[in-house]
């Protein structure tokens, strides 16, 4: 880092806005020295707290592999990512993690769970990481189960779920930890309609009545549907941004 | 929680964990049986070597060791038996001998024969030779009758009542020669014994070789096999000035012991083609689960937990495997062992003609000893340490997004 750069980087640091993600010129080349294939071309995104947002685009448009930069779990080829002014691009990886536990949730396209542990364990879970006491975490696990519609579902393991359930006990377990934004790659692609619906009903209402932030990656119409806003993707590059 | 979740993850794959657990089971229960039923063997052979032939400690003449004739001999009587077992408490038995090499004869044929002048009531102790008559009885001292083996009495054409004429040399060249009734024929297990020792009495052995008052050599064997080395010591020091010489078996028996060593190296060299082998079934089993749970991995570093720890909880689940099955094959070892010790292996048809040629017994001993179980236990233990280490190294090194990816 040059001087100027530590001066940059301070000015942004004073400039930023709390709970924002930001990406800088952000580009993903994959295989760069056999075929290369370029995910992502340039991106620069900002991403606020209370967002109900998608990023819409055809398969192999670079959706996923946008959401992994923002989460942290990969790495870009260029440009960086920002959350709330911290540079997340080159943290050391087990301060990523901390920063990961603290800011960012995640819910993936399926299987998200652990598969020995009930719904309840796996809520509790993440908060246990956090090292947060066990009265507020048995509380905080119980509420968010209740909140997602599966009272009755407290110790039922993942195998004895549906889909629909897998993917609501991964949205509370992704909201358990309180973080700033929601990451969920393609969270409806493998649920039937109606508990589509259902999960996506439960996502807005924390949205609207808590101001959860969610940034999903889908190309189901239901889900670019409810989204506030919607980011076209198409062949790594943003084609578009629209706010509604 | 952490606890709770390895172990919930040793028993969700049921199959798989009782898998890895009956192959380390396996594993260890053969190695026990290979090492107890070798070390079984061995223990036998050096038995028969120091029962019949050498004894544990041995008291000779100082040149007798070089040259091993009767012209080396000690001056012995009973006093010198009491004398020997006041210098150590812990000596079991004295055993006075006068050892040669004659020609045995019956009607038609002749052979050589090992010629051991006995003291019965000694003798009986250290090897129960009585117990292995076969026909007759056994001579009483100075009645001037032998007991000989089976094998050299049919090879002789003789059987109990018949005579037996032993040619050879006495004490300073002298002939030796001397008429015998049989009074009874040994069997032993061993063809070397069995085919070449003919037992008379002290006594009569003495006026045959003309060496009245002397024997050969006296064999001492001790209480307890540990404590074989501490009395040759005393002996060493409380005889130092009578020209004897004190040796041990291990001294005595030099190529036995070789061989033995030889032999226990070849087994180290097929324990370990077995433990590869035992080795990558265990691994494939751990690779396989590693791969299968890569996801979940993926999923927990993903949502915050700390590579370490992760490897630390896999690093339980398998070592919590591995323990299970060397305690279990400890249990089974223990059970199958001590089967075969109370019940030894009898060997029958082709293989026990072609073990006999080998110069082994019919039946296999087992030894059970607490350090077979100690170094076959811990071989085995590291090695599934090394092998369960492998899931550990792939959490460690792992792409986050890499389960997802395939
Ligand atoms: N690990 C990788 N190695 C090589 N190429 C990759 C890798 N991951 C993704 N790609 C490529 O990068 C491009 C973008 O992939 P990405 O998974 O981000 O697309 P997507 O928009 O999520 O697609 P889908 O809608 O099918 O999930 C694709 O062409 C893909 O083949
Ligand atoms: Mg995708």
């Amino acid at each position: 880092m040059s001087e100027s750069d530590v001066i940059d980087y301070e000015i942004e640091n004073n400039e930023a806005k709390m709970g924002i993600i930001s990406t800088k010129n952000l580009s993903k080349i994959y295989n760069p020295d056999t075929i290369p294939v370029h995910a992502l071309r340039n991106v620069n995104l900002d991403f606020e707290v209370g967002e109900f947002t998608t990023v819409k685009g055809p398969s192999g448009s670079g959706k996923t592999t946008l959401l992994n930069m923002i989460g942290g779990l990969d790495k870009p080829t260029e440009g960086s990512v920002e959350i709330d002014g911290i540079q997340i691009t080159g943290m050391k990886e087990s301060k990523l993690i901390d920063f990961r536990l603290q800011n960012i949730g995640f819910v993936f396209q399926s299987y998200n769970l652990i598969p020995v542990f009930t719904a309840y364990e796996n809520v509790s879970f993440i908060m246990l990481l956090q090292k947060r006491p066990k009265k507020e975490m048995e509380m905080r696990a119980k509420e968010l189960l209740e909140a997602v519609g599966l009272k009755d579902k407290y110790h039922s393991r993942p195998k004895e779920l549906s889909g629909g359930e897998q993917q609501r006990v991964a949205v509370a377990r992704a909201l358990a930890s309180q973080p700033k934004f929601i990451l969920a790659d393609e969270p409806t692609a493998n649920l039937d309609t109606k508990s589509a619906m259902n999960l996506l009903d439960m996502m807005e209402k924390m949205n609207r009545e808590e101001n959860v932030t969610f940034i999903f990656s889908s190309h189901d119409q239901r889900v670019i549907d409810r989204a506030k806003r919607v980011i076209t993707m198409v062949d790594g590059a943003i084609e578009s941004d629209e706010t509604r | 929680m952490y606890l709770k979740l390895a172990w919930r993850n040793i028993w969700r794959n049921k199959r798989r964990t009782l898998i890895t657990v009956s192959s380390i089971m396996f594993a260890v229960v053969c190695a026990l049986f290979i090492e107890s039923l070798e070390r079984g063997g061995h223990n036998q052979m050096i038995n028969n070597m120091t029962n019949f032939h050498t004894g544990h400690i041995q008291i000779q003449d100082e040149r007798y060791e070089e040259e091993p004739s009767l012209d080396n001999s000690i001056e012995y009587d009973s006093s010198f038996s009491e004398r020997i077992l006041e210098i150590d408490d812990r000596i079991y038995n004295v055993v006075p001998r006068i050892e040669s090499f004659m020609l045995a004869a019956g009607e038609e044929q002749s052979r050589p024969a090992m010629v051991l002048g006995i003291d019965p009531e000694a003798e009986n102790r250290l090897n129960e030779l009585k117990n292995r008559i076969v026909a007759g009885r056994f001579f009483e001292p100075g009645d001037g009758s032998v007991v000989m083996g089976e094998g050299l009495a049919s090879r002789l054409n003789v059987a109990v009542g018949d005579s037996l004429v032993l040619l050879g040399q006495g004490r300073f060249g002298m002939t030796a020669s001397g008429i015998y009734e049989i009074s009874g024929l040994f069997r032993h297990p061993l063809r070397e014994f069995n085919n070449q020792i003919v037992y008379l009495s002290i006594p009569d052995a003495q006026w045959l070789f003309s060496m009245e008052g002397m024997i050969t050599n006296i064999l001492i064997t001790p209480d307890q096999l540990k404590y074989n080395d501490p009395i040759a010591e005393n002996l060493e020091r409380a005889l130092s000035d009578e020209n004897l010489n004190i040796l041990t078996w291990n001294e005595m028996i030099p190529e036995l012991i070789d061989a033995i060593e030889f032999d226990r190296m070849s087994t180290r060299v097929f324990m370990g083609i077995l433990y590869v082998v035992i080795g990558f079934g265990i691994f494939g089993t751990i690779l396989m689960m590693t791969l299968e749970r890569l996801r979940e991995f993926g999923i927990l570093l993903s949502v915050g937990m700390y590579r370490w720890k992760l490897a630390v909880i896999v690093f339980i689940e398998t070592f919590f495997i591995s323990i299970l099955g060397i305690i279990s094959g400890f249990a089974l070892g223990l059970v199958v062992l001590s089967y075969f010790y109370f019940n030894p292996i009898q060997l029958t048809g082709d293989m026990l003609e072609m073990l006999e040629e080998m110069g082994f017994e019919p039946t296999l001993p087992m030894a059970i000893a607490p350090d077979i179980f100690m170094w076959q236990g811990s071989v085995i233990f590291v090695m599934s340490i090394i092998i369960c280490l492998y899931p550990t190294v792939k959490i460690a090194t792992m792409d986050i997004l890499e389960a997802s990816r395939s």
